[in-house]
């Protein structure tokens, strides 16, 4: 359980910068619909949790919000990207490419040998 | 420097809380609200499609809180929480906190105030840089030469510069009183000869102008004078212009080439110091020891290493030169360790006392904790019940504790301040001035913070072992016992041995005490040998240039005392070279007995000497053994005489025939005339720190005059009420003496002794305290223990006890866990006294009714203390009692 929720917590913060990168300023509900539509529902994981992930992303500096009025007329506060945000998006993008690349790697010659 | 973003917006986020909290509620409203929006498009009910949109969010409640935790510190929140949780309890037991922070700002504030005046002044006597390098150096001739003779041969310590690798340099001096005249007056002052390296040696240098040159060792040189920074204030007002002028001393003109800097004052408190101008024969005598030495180590070389250096050189002299050098030894001692000789086991005890003060509260104050958690067991159990985690209970509980002792540090650090500034004006400056290092004393901020943080481990331990201790009892069981006997058993235990611990603590000090005190009075009682009471007493000191011949002395003195005898009041005056109890150590001498020369120099008996006019045994009332007194009659023409103490009589004519005997001052081949012993004079004890009367020759005054005198004289009552008219009769005989040191013989000896007496005080003072913690700490445990027995004592009661037996029982506790204590402490205590008299002069062993007494005192203070909470459990309503259950 708490393994699971690790990778989920560090990944997400990527998910919501890569989300808000391609898709522009965007509120809560958006993000994690965004999130579970691209994971293939996958990912079935309460909303909540988003909540304060873009808290901390928002104390660290990389998104900020502001309130605006949704596309049917919610009050919904809107996060957009920072500068420092597009750094960070860019930096952890390439971080995980690598990660994934070496356990691609490292998995790949184990499902030969069975 | 992300994260002091991150951690700064954070602690934002522990302000406005509410307003925070409604933005949130807001953006989730809104969340909630399109996610609605979105299920009822795709065709759910409404009630199905509000669901769904909880149900994916995971509840509005849980996801604020996540969200909140996120927002602010979660750990500092709680901590705080403790902390307004913590100020209330100690609020709403006001009893407790003040007996816990009172205990603990004792114990830490009475061992700082001494830890400090131990720091300063046995480390940091002297403001010398690398000061432990710096060693006395003296020869001893194999005799008893009494306590402060460290003297050494001029040429055996220029061998021992020269003979050893362990010496950076060696340094001699020599100090006396110089006569300065200025303005045509007259005034004795305290001065040194010094070698030139003498400064260099001590590593201070003058505050303005120079230190001597080499050159300036040479006779004829060494007129050139360096003076101390209060001799240019008072004397010369600061004057800047003082350098190169000259000053008038003993006759001679001296330039003033330095000043040293404020609070330079080595060996004593000097007015100034003037080149050691030994002559070729003087520099190369081994016969005298005339000199004092100081040494600077190598660095690297300890004491041990120089000692046996010394050690071999003197073995090498002895060889060469036995007729002077025979059974002659180099002794080496630490600068500092020098000066507190006497006093060092007392400071030690003091602050083994001081420790001993702080154990007691830390047993108190775990005492006082287990009793309020044990009264906390329901409390606990409630929070357990409602989900708190022994985690939480214990954090509760250690910011509690750690609370009181932030209270009692806060408080001991105003305690320490005020102690150490109690202890540094409780002796007067005249006497502190001879102490080096007191002005040092302040307070010590390392030993301060370290008792401080010490407590504080003591009491987060407490809070913590309390905790896990009660932890492990279900709660259901404790609400259901409501915080009655079954789970107590361990804890009383310990608790029992607490108080045992403080029975044991307490007796030791009471004894420590009261040995300390008997000492003191012991000391008093050492000046017994003479009466003090109603006895003047001053210094006169005459210039040698006004006063160069004895029979000018002889007819100054002889007007004094011909005119202090016809004060109204007065019945007699005399003059002596040093009164007893004046803290300064009589000259010495080697004498020769008539018939018996010493073959050797080495060998020669060596005696005090004091010189004293008639009537001196009559003014002190210090009995005559045998034989007479020396009169007025034993004057310079007439046969010369002399009067021995007991102890030298005994020591030399062990067959009682010491009348009639011939005796004479120096080596077999001195010039000094042969003087008959007439009489024999009970022993008088010059100084506290002698362990005896030492071999003592009195002289007539009028046979042997000297210029620096001190005059006693008794008077019929208000010995102070004289010193006017002493004053205005010297005055009236030549305008240019002054008197020093005007005062009671009485007020001498109190002050002679102020340091044994503060210590006795302190000591007395400790022995209070433990007195106070013990009953405390007993009170404590009984009274705890009777309020867990209400409920028993009501069932007992209402089966037909008698109140009676319910006191008996609950005193009989008492009796118990004092008794214990004091089986376990008696012994301690003969240990203790044991050790205490091997080390500290005046010490003896207990006095069993001492001992007694204190076993008594500590009894009685343990039954007094269990009989509050005793009536109280007579008092015990059956019916209220039984309702507990």
């Amino acid at each position: 359980m708490a393994q699971k929720k690790d990778v989920w917590q560090g990944t997400l913060a990527l998910m919501v910068l890569k989300t808000l990168d391609t898709l522009g300023p965007l509120h809560g509900y958006g993000i994690a619909r965004r999130i579970e539509q691209t994971s293939g529902d996958l990912l079935a994981v309460n909303y909540g949790t988003l909540y304060p992930a873009l808290l901390k992303l928002e104390q660290e500096g990389y998104i900020s919000s502001e309130w605006g009025v949704s596309d049917n007329n919610r009050k919904a506060k809107y996060y957009k990207l920072t500068r420092a945000g597009k750094k960070q998006l860019e930096r952890e993008a390439r971080d995980w490419e690598q990660t994934t690349a070496i356990v691609a790697r490292f998995l790949a010659p184990g499902e030969e040998v069975s | 420097m992300r994260w002091l973003r991150v951690f700064a917006l954070r602690v934002a986020g522990l302000f406005a809380k509410s307003q925070r909290d409604r933005e949130f509620a807001a953006e989730l409203d809104g969340h909630l609200q399109m996610h609605i929006d979105d299920n009822l498009r795709s065709g759910m009910s409404a009630q199905e499609a509000r669901r769904q949109a909880l149900l994916k969010l995971g509840g509005v409640e849980p996801t604020k809180e996540i969200y909140r935790e996120r927002r602010g510190l979660p750990l500092l929140e709680t901590v705080l929480q403790d902390l307004r949780y913590a100020v209330r309890t100690l609020r709403k037991n006001p009893g407790f906190t003040l007996i816990a922070v009172l205990t603990l700002a004792l114990g830490i504030g009475a061992n700082t105030a001494i830890f400090s005046m131990v720091n300063a002044l046995l480390l940091h006597p002297y403001n010398f840089p690398e000061l432990d390098r710096l060693v006395r150096v003296w020869e001893n001739r194999g005799i008893d030469e009494g306590a402060d003779a460290r003297f050494i041969a001029p040429q055996d310590a220029a061998d021992l510069l020269s003979g050893t690798p362990v010496f950076d340099a060696l340094t001699t001096y020599k100090c006396g009183d110089f006569n300065v005249s200025a303005e045509g007056n007259v005034q004795p002052v305290l001065g040194c000869h010094v070698s030139a390296n003498f400064f260099d040696v001590l590593g201070v240098g003058p505050a303005l102008g120079r230190a001597f040159r080499a050159s300036e060792e040479q006779p004829g040189a060494d007129q050139v004078a360096v003076v101390s920074y209060g001799f240019w204030q008072r004397r010369f007002a600061g004057d800047a212009g003082l350098l190169g002028k000259t000053i008038q001393m003993n006759g001679k003109k001296y330039a003033v080439v330095g000043i040293m800097p404020r609070g330079f004052d080595y060996p004593v408190p000097m007015e100034l110091w003037v080149p050691l101008g030994l002559s070729p024969s003087e520099k190369t005598d081994r016969a005298k020891l005339s000199l004092e030495s100081l040494g600077r180590l190598k660095v690297g070389v300890t004491v041990a290493q120089a000692r046996s250096a010394a050690d071999s050189v003197s073995q090498r002299l002895q060889h060469e030169y036995p007729t002077t050098n025979e059974n002659r030894r180099t002794e080496v001692l630490q600068l500092r360790r020098e000066l507190y000789l006497y006093t060092l086991p007392l400071f030690l005890l003091l602050q083994a006392a001081a420790i001993f003060v702080l154990l007691l509260a830390c047993a108190n104050l775990a005492n006082l904790l287990f009793a309020r958690i044990v009264g906390r067991q329901k409390e606990i159990a409630v929070r357990t019940a409602l989900g708190a985690g022994r985690r939480r209970l214990a954090r509760l509980f250690v910011t509690e504790t750690l609370l009181l002792s932030c209270i009692a540090g806060g408080v001991a650090v105003a305690v320490s301040f005020w102690s150490v500034k109690v202890l540094r004006t409780s002796i007067a400056p005249s006497w502190t001035m001879w102490v080096p290092g007191w002005d040092g004393i302040q307070v010590d901020r390392t030993a301060l913070g370290f008792t401080v943080l010490l407590i504080a481990v003591v009491g987060f331990l407490f809070g913590l072992g309390t905790v896990l201790h009660s932890g492990q009892a279900l709660p259901y069981a404790t609400l259901k016992e409501a915080g009655r006997g079954p789970m107590l058993g361990s804890k009383g235990r310990l608790r029992s041995a607490l108080v045992v611990a403080q029975v044991m603590f307490a007796l030791v000090l009471l004894v420590c005490a009261g040995l300390t005190t008997q000492a003191f009075l012991r000391l008093v009682d050492v000046y017994q040998g003479f009466q003090a009471a109603n006895v003047l007493r001053t210094e006169i000191r005459l210039p040698e240039k006004s006063y160069p011949e004895n029979s000018q002395i002889a007819s100054f003195y002889d007007r004094v005392l011909r005119g202090s005898a016809s004060l109204p009041g007065a019945s007699a005056a005399v003059l002596v070279t040093n009164s007893p109890a004046s803290n300064v150590d009589n000259e010495t001498t080697f004498f020769t007995i008539n018939g018996r020369p010493a073959v050797k120099a080495s060998e020669a008996p060596s005696a005090d000497l004091q010189i004293s006019s008639p009537d001196y045994f009559s003014v002190l009332r210090i009995p005559l053994v045998a034989g007479r007194a020396y009169s007025y009659a034993d004057n310079a023409n007439a046969a010369r005489v002399a009067v021995i103490s007991r102890s030298m009589a005994a020591r030399y004519w062990p067959d009682g025939d010491e009348v009639g005997q011939q005796i004479k001052l120096g080596a077999a081949d001195s010039k000094e005339p042969w003087m008959t012993v007439v009489g024999v004079a009970e022993d008088v004890r010059q100084n506290w720190w002698n362990p005896t009367s030492r071999p003592t020759i009195y002289e007539p005054f009028f046979q042997a005059p000297k210029r620096s005198m001190v005059f006693l004289m008794r008077v019929a009552s208000n010995p102070a009420g004289y010193a006017s008219g002493i004053r205005e009769l010297v005055r009236g005989i030549d305008d240019q003496i002054a008197l020093t040191g005007v005062g009671t013989l009485e007020k001498e000896i109190t002050d002679s002794i102020a340091i044994i007496r503060i210590m006795g005080v302190l000591m007395a003072l400790f022995g209070c305290v433990a007195l106070a913690l013990s009953s405390v700490g007993v009170y404590g445990v009984l009274a705890e223990g009777v309020a867990r027995r209400i409920p028993e004592i009501g069932v007992r009661l209402a089966l037909g006890a008698e109140p009676r037996d319910v006191m008996k029982f609950v005193l009989g506790q008492a009796v118990k866990l004092t008794g214990i204590g004091l089986v376990i402490g008696v012994p301690i205590a003969f240990a203790v006294n044991r050790a205490m008299s091997s080390l500290i002069f005046g010490i003896v062993s207990i006095n069993l009714l001492l001992l007694a007494g204190f076993t008594l005192l500590l009894l009685l203070v343990a039954l007094a203390a269990a009989y509050i909470p005793a009536r109280r459990a007579m008092r015990v309503d059956p019916i209220v009692a039984l309702r507990y259950e």
